[in-house]
Formats: structure tokens, C-alpha cells, sequence
């Protein structure tokens, strides 16, 4: 098309112009996430084998089968903490509260996201660590992960609760069903989808967090012995303690912890995208 | 209408009422242990603790001295303005970076975009919540610093050098530049997810007007989306901001952790609050008297205090939490 007007032609040339560097820019990121994913899959590939996975170590020696399974033990325990906080607390909000007392109550969750990791892992110390004298422990990293697990949950429960129509609520009650069993087999089993997406991703979140575990699960070159003061090691440790040292081998390790943490994170932002689409 | 309350049902109502109440315990627990942590060091410090930046442990050798009466160690002095310095320092870069690259990013993807291409880029965008922050600082120390130290730096250094602040010794990449832009990576999904949503969200009926009106699509986004989305840019930056501050192990391990020296250009190392007291914490635990980990907690104390205040207005603007990006899960 041909503008006889110079200033639609000049206009219509910025439009262009933005276009080219919002794509540019646009590219740009896409391109810093995919190099970070490439710099530790491609670096993390080359120093990763069996024997790496499957003997315990200490970060400068060793392998990382002890820091594998600590994670999945914080973050279990940390599940297990947060997941009924999260659930039932969605419930009292969407079934119970007004929608004041509601909004109040979300506020606090979403602000419990919103503490420096450190602090959380601070008050780890202080509290569970020293006053209530469960030393560095499984525990102590645990209820730290959890605090930081119970809003992904609550407010994603929440909203999958406030989704379900009102009929039926209403069928259920019509039923001669009480509201707790209405709640228990009705909307919980509705909920389900909900629920196991914000506790997947509570779960990738939690298993990438450093700072609240330094000071409250510590490390432990073996496995943990028991709940309380036995001390847990985890993979971002080896990540962080790993490229501190100096030495070929322990960069390695650093590297083969964060493939074997990135790795874990994708595959479960990919289930709970699939267990969204199930939905 | 409601049925009848049972005594199972009573019991099943305040479990629930427990368990929606434990959040809000959660954040007053926090702030009673470090209030209570921290009131020995709070009369110590006095007003040193925001004017000094000399951060001495103190010697454990000596025997401690009795100072307004609290046992401190010998020669102590706990002054943070350095670390209250390159908190804010590093986190208005980060801001700086990531505000302008967001709404870009937004509006690109909002106007220029291919529909079907839409959800793919939001997603590619959305892996960097993914991405653990030691993962950050591994590829930071070994990506970012080098690159900093031998090309960026001595660029800026030749070329911006009228700007205060922008000459001075280019010691290693770690640093203000390095924290800022790692930071600036970490919240950027954070404000694109939030900004990019209230642009999608704006009616069609108001976009087709300016298009109407004979708008290109640049100046539809400028008027239409920028504009529509002006308050939740705010509280998305605020959201952003709060966790710039607090963020722990990738600036930690990019920062140079320095003590006792103020930065004297934007190449200088330095540390932030929450990086002083993952770093320091350690150490602090064989102090006899205890007051370097009460220090250490009138800092978290701080921190703390400050994160909330930001994330209750962003919060309450935005009208949902730091998801870190995740909204688009629900």
C-alpha cells in the first residue's frame, strides 16, 4: 500500500521499529534462560555418571546419592507439613470464611512467600534449631521448607475449591450429606487436579532452595539417622560449597548437583502442566 | 440452606480454622524470635547500626565488656550501613534493568507476537522461576563475572566514565554490576507475568477503539496497554523490589562479599543483608557472649520488616502474592 501522508508513513515506521526491538529483546531472554539451561546440562552431562549418583560424598569427593536422597527427605517432610496446612486452610477459606476474613487470610500465605529465604532460614535456627532443640535436622529444614510450600498450595487449592459451581454443593447437601462430607468426598475429590498442582510445584520450588537450609538442616557427608538432630545434606549445597573450591573434581560435582536439580524441576513444572491438562 | 452442625462437623469447621490461621502465626512467631533475638544488639548498636559500615566481630581472647549494660565482645562494633548500602544499591539496578525490560517484554508479546506463538513465549520466560538461585550464582561466578570483567566493564569504564560513579578499578566481575544483573534476571518474570496478564486482560472493545481511531499497534500499546496497566506495573515493580532485597545465595555468591570497605565505584565489590548473614552467621555461633548473632538478627529483623512493608503494598495493589511467576499455573 502506498501513503501519500509523511507523518502516517513515519508512524507506521516506528511501529515497525518497536516491533523489531520488542522482538529483539523478546529473543534476547529466551535466549539467556535456554544458555543457562545449555551451560548446566552441557557441563553437567559430561561430569554426570553412575557412580556420581549412587555413592554418598562431601562435596569436594565422592558422589551426590546422599544429597539426592537429603533433598528428597526435606522436601518430603516439608510436603508433608505443608500439604494439610495448605489444603485445609484453602478450605476454611473458600467453604467457611466470609470473604473478608478471606482475603485477610490470603494475604498472610502470599506474605509468607515474600520472606528473604535467609531470614526463614534464621528463624529455623533460633527456633527450631536451638529453642525447641531439634539441632540441625530433617526436621528443622523440613518445617523451614514448608513455610515457604503452604502458600503454593493454600492459594492454589483455593481457587481450584472457589471454581466448583455452587450446584454442586447444593446436589451434595440435597443428598442429606453434612457440609464436612460434603467438603471431604465432594469437593476434595473435584479439587484433586488443583491440589496436586500447587503441591508439584511447592515440591520444584522447595527442592531448589539453599538459604533456609544452611543454618537449620546443615550437611552430613551419609544420611540422615533419624528426624531430629542428624544432620541432612542437599544438592544446591554441593552447588554452592562445589564451585567455592578449587579443585577440578568438586566443580564436577557442583555441576552434576545443579543438572541432577534442573533436571528434577523440569520434570515436575512438566507433570503439573500435564496434570493441569488432565484437568 | 445449611444443614444442621454436627459435633463431627464442628470439630471438621475449627481444624479448618486452625489450619487457615497458621500462616499469619507464622510471620508473628518470625517476628517475636527476632525481636526477642535482637533487643541486646538494638541497645548496643544504638544509631551506629545505620551509620557505621565497620562490621567487627570483636576479639573472643579478651574478656567481654559490659556496654549500657549488655555483655559484648571486646572491640565489637556492628555498623550495616554497608550492607544497607549495596541492598538498595543493587536492587534499584536490578529494578532499573527489569522494569523497562518487562514492559518491553509485555508489550511485545501482547502486540507483536503471533497468537499461536503467544503461550510458547510466555512459558520460555516463565523457566527463569524455574531456576534455582545457586543455579543463578554458578552461572553467574563462571558466565556473567568473566564476561563483566573482560568486555562490559572496561567498556563502560572507557565510555561512561562522565557519569559519577562509573570510573574507578576494575578488581574482578563480582560486584555491584554482577548482583544487579543477576537480580534483574530473577525478578523479571516476576513483573512480566504480572504486567503482560493486565495487558491480555485489558478489553478488546477498548483496543479495537484506538485501532479504530487509526492507532498503529505501537501507539495502541503505548495509550491502551501501558496505560491500562500503569497501577499493576507498580505493584508488580514493588513486588520485584521485595525480592531483590532478600534474595540470599545468587548475590552471595556474586556480590565479593566485601566487609569494612564502601563501595567507590560501580565495579566494587560488595554485600547485602541477607548475603552478610547467610556469610557471617557461621562464624558468629563461637562468639561466647552471643552478640554477633544478635547483631546478625537485628539485621534479618531489619530485612524482614522492610520485605513485608514492600510486599503488603504490592501485594495489596497487585491483588495476589509473589508467585514467582507461577500465576499462570493456576
Amino acid at each position: 500500500m502506498k501513503y501519500e501522508n509523511g507523518a502516517v508513513r513515519k508512524r507506521m515506521a516506528f511501529d515497525r521499529g518497536m516491533e523489531a526491538i520488542g522482538f529483539f529483546i523478546v529473543s534476547l531472554l529466551i535466549l539467556v534462560v535456554l544458555s543457562i539451561f545449555l551451560f548446566v546440562i552441557g557441563n553437567g552431562l559430561s561430569g554426570i555418571n553412575i557412580k556420581i549418583l549412587t555413592t554418598d560424598g562431601n562435596t569436594t569427593s565422592g558422589g551426590l546419592f546422599n544429597a539426592i536422597i537429603g533433598t528428597w527427605l526435606l522436601t518430603g517432610v516439608g510436603l508433608t507439613i505443608s500439604l494439610p496446612v495448605g489444603l485445609f486452610g484453602a478450605v476454611y477459606i473458600s467453604e467457611y470464611s466470609n470473604s473478608r476474613a478471606g482475603s485477610f487470610l490470603k494475604l498472610f500465605a502470599d506474605l509468607l512467600t515474600g520472606i528473604p529465604s535467609i531470614v526463614l532460614g534464621f528463624f529455623g535456627y533460633l527456633m527450631i534449631v536451638v529453642y525447641l532443640r531439634f539441632g540441625f535436622s530433617l526436621l528443622a529444614g523440613g518445617i523451614i521448607l514448608a513455610i515457604m510450600m503452604i502458600p503454593y498450595i493454600l492459594r492454589i487449592s483455593e481457587i481450584s475449591l472457589s471454581n466448583i459451581p455452587k450446584d454442586i454443593r447444593e446436589a451434595a447437601y440435597a443428598l442429606g450429606a453434612d457440609k464436612y462430607k460434603m467438603i471431604l468426598r465432594v469437593l476434595l475429590s473435584k479439587a484433586k487436579s488443583g491440589v496436586i498442582v500447587g503441591s508439584v510445584l511447592a515440591v520444584s520450588i522447595a527442592s531448589g532452595e539453599t538459604a533456609q537450609l544452611l543454618y537449620t538442616a546443615g550437611w552430613n557427608n551419609g544420611l540422615p539417622t533419624g528426624l531430629t538432630n542428624s544432620e541432612v545434606g542437599y544438592l544446591t549445597y554441593v552447588v554452592w560449597q562445589g564451585i567455592n573450591q578449587p579443585s577440578a573434581y568438586s566443580h564436577q560435582l557442583a555441576f552434576a548437583a545443579a543438572f541432577v536439580l534442573l533436571v528434577m524441576i523440569l520434570a515436575l513444572i512438566l507433570m503439573s502442566k500435564y496434570v493441569q491438562r488432565g484437568k | 440452606m445449611r444443614p444442621k452442625e454436627s459435633a463431627t462437623e464442628r470439630i471438621f469447621h475449627y481444624f479448618n480454622f486452625f489450619m487457615a490461621l497458621i500462616p499469619i502465626s507464622i510471620i508473628l512467631l518470625i517476628l517475636a524470635f527476632l525481636s526477642y533475638y535482637s533487643y541486646r544488639a538494638i541497645i548496643y548498636n544504638g544509631t551506629n547500626f545505620f551509620t557505621s559500615y565497620l562490621w567487627y566481630p570483636g576479639q573472643f581472647s579478651r574478656n567481654p565488656i559490659i556496654v549500657r549494660g549488655i555483655l559484648v565482645p571486646y572491640g565489637s562494633s556492628f555498623g550495616a550501613l554497608l550492607f544497607l548500602i549495596g541492598t538498595l544499591l543493587t536492587s534499584l539496578i536490578a529494578i532499573a534493568i527489569a522494569l523497562p525490560t518487562s514492559l518491553i517484554a509485555s508489550l511485545t508479546i501482547n502486540l507483536y507476537v503471533p497468537r499461536r506463538l503467544k503461550r510458547l513465549s510466555i512459558s520460555m520466560l516463565e523457566l527463569f522461576a524455574g531456576i534455582p538461585s545457586v543455579v543463578y550464582g554458578l552461572w553467574g561466578i563462571l558466565v556473567l563475572e568473566p564476561l563483566l570483567f573482560r568486555f562490559l566493564e572496561p567498556w563502560m569504564r572507557d565510555h561512561l566514565a562522565f557519569i559519577p560513579g562509573f570510573s574507578g578499578a576494575i578488581v574482578s566481575g563480582s560486584g555491584i554490576i554482577a548482583s544487579g544483573l543477576i537480580l534483574s534476571i530473577m525478578i523479571l518474570p516476576i513483573i512480566t507475568s504480572v504486567v503482560s496478564d493486565t495487558m491480555s486482560s485489558i478489553s478488546s472493545s477498548v483496543k479495537d477503539g484506538a485501532y479504530a481511531l487509526g492507532a498503529t499497534r505501537w501507539e495502541m500499546g503505548k495509550y491502551i496497554l501501558r496505560q491500562g496497566s500503569k497501577i499493576q506495573t507498580l505493584g508488580a515493580t514493588l513486588l520485584g523490589l521485595g525480592r531483590a532485597l532478600g534474595e540470599t545465595m545468587a548475590v552471595l555468591m556474586v556480590s565479593g562479599s566485601v566487609l569494612n570497605t564502601l563501595p567507590d565505584s560501580i565495579y566494587s565489590p560488595i554485600n547485602t543483608m541477607a548475603a552478610a548473614i547467610a556469610s557471617l552467621l557461621d562464624s558468629a555461633f563461637i562468639d561466647p557472649t552471643n552478640m554477633n548473632v544478635y547483631a546478625l538478627t537485628e539485621l534479618g529483623l531489619l530485612l524482614f520488616f522492610i520485605t513485608m512493608v514492600v510486599n503488603i503494598v504490592g501485594r495489596t495493589i497487585v491483588g495476589r502474592g509473589i508467585l514467582r511467576g507461577y500465576e499462570h499455573e493456576i
